[in-house]
């Protein structure tokens, strides 16, 4: 009786407004990619097998092409290639070509979890296999993570930072070793989200492949 | 009854809900809203995240729809504010991932830029801005957490208690009589179309 989420109602669901040029675009056949998924930037986009983008996940390419491995998870909200922090917008990128084309903005490995909300500047940013970025956190312009690192929620990173492997950051920026080693287990239970994944998000590269 | 304007900010539905129009709310079919509930532009629900792995009995009725399909369930006179997100947590169970429902207790508050994704959030919690709520989190009743914390995974919080930090710890009560700051009877009126009521 409390339904308030009747079936006559349609879903409340704001046409996603994506500004700028489409960016080209190399997608294994077997990714998933919400409908709502908005891809911008003039450089490529590059998504490994298997992947997972969510609804409403940003990827911009205007600070450098972008390539995420295999089985990633990018979250809803999470901005993949944002302008720095300082900067508001990165200049036109017309006049960012000539100067960046060659450089990576951001580099995702295989099995990387980026959380709700989590940013990731652009500018040749490299987060290493098997880490997750946490919800809200932010990851610096130029940083290397490595592999199997734990950014908890709302962390940042500074840019150029280098976070060395199976490094835990909590609290706001304390660090430790994770030696649980529980690495491949973790990315047993990455394969095992995607698979439910999979079924769950209408899945719609075409949208964005032309 | 005052009359509507034909297309105002919120939809207000018969229960007494108010959700904003620029809300993004995905699967609606798996979201109960109990009635009265507010739910500001830019707050995203994911209704489509739903338990994929039936505890066992309910396996066996597999005719016809699933009986509780629900992602999402919000009690009466919530309040969710400007960007905040509320999803399910996942979790292997039985060797199989799947989502845990998130349910939602009465009067529970959820400050601007907030992310949820706890299993249970009991009556009359006050949740802040910019808070992470963190996956199979239990929140009892009366619990007031404070702008910017983050709540561990699977952490329980014991009723009437101040959770602050990062990540967050219980660092008091709420006091005796402090219960009536709860209440979100006088803060639900304060949104919607016409705020202050047209003599009929």
């Amino acid at each position: 009786m409390a339904a308030a989420s009747s079936n006559k109602r349609h879903s409340i669901l704001p046409p996603v407004q994506a500004g700028g040029p489409k960016p080209p675009v190399q997608f294994s056949s077997s990714i998933t990619i919400a409908d709502s998924a908005i891809l911008t930037g003039p450089h490529l986009i590059a998504i490994g097998s298997e992947s997972v983008i969510h609804p409403r996940a940003r990827l911009e390419s205007q600070g450098g092409r972008l390539a995420i491995g295999r089985r990633c998870i990018v979250h809803e909200r999470s901005t993949l290639g944002c302008a720095p922090a300082n900067r508001p917008a990165l200049p036109s990128p017309v006049g960012l070509q000539t100067t960046d084309a060659s450089l990576p903005g951001v580099t995702l490995g295989d099995y990387v979890t980026v959380e709700v909300g989590a940013m990731v500047e652009a500018g040749n940013t490299i987060i290493g296999e098997g880490t997750t970025v946490g919800v809200g956190a932010r990851v610096g312009k130029g940083a290397v993570v490595g592999r199997h690192c734990t950014l908890t929620p709302l962390t940042v990173i500074a840019p150029g930072d280098v976070v060395p492997e199976f490094t835990v950051v909590y609290s706001n920026g304390q660090r430790r070793t994770d030696r649980r080693g529980a690495a491949g287990l973790r990315n047993k239970g990455q394969a095992r989200q995607i698979d439910v994944l999979r079924r769950m998000i209408p899945s719609n590269p075409g949208k964005f492949s032309q | 009854m005052s009359r509507r304007p034909p297309r105002g900010e919120y939809i207000e539905t018969d229960t007494g809900n108010k959700v904003a129009r620029k809300a993004t709310l995905v699967g609606t079919q798996n979201i109960m809203l109990g009635g009265k509930t507010v739910i500001q532009p830019e707050v995203m629900i994911r209704g489509d995240l739903v338990r994929s792995v039936q505890s066992s009995s309910s396996a066996s009725s597999s005719t016809g729809a699933p009986a509780n399909n629900t992602a999402v369930s919000i009690g009466r006179y919530c309040f969710l504010s400007r960007g905040c997100c509320l999803r399910p947590s996942g979790r292997l169970y039985k060797g199989a991932f799947t989502y845990m429902p998130l349910r939602m207790g009465d009067h529970v508050f959820v400050g601007a830029g907030s992310v949820v994704q706890a299993a249970s959030i009991g009556n009359h919690v006050h949740i802040g801005a910019k808070v992470v709520v963190g996956e199979l989190a239990i929140i009892k009743d009366y619990v007031r957490v404070l702008d910017g914390s983050v709540i561990a995974p699977n952490m329980v919080i014991p009723s009437f208690s101040i959770v602050a930090g990062q990540p967050a710890r219980v660092i008091g009560e709420v006091p005796e009589g402090g219960h009536e700051d709860f209440e979100l009877r006088e803060m639900y009126k304060t949104v919607g179309n016409n705020v202050n009521p047209a003599p009929s």
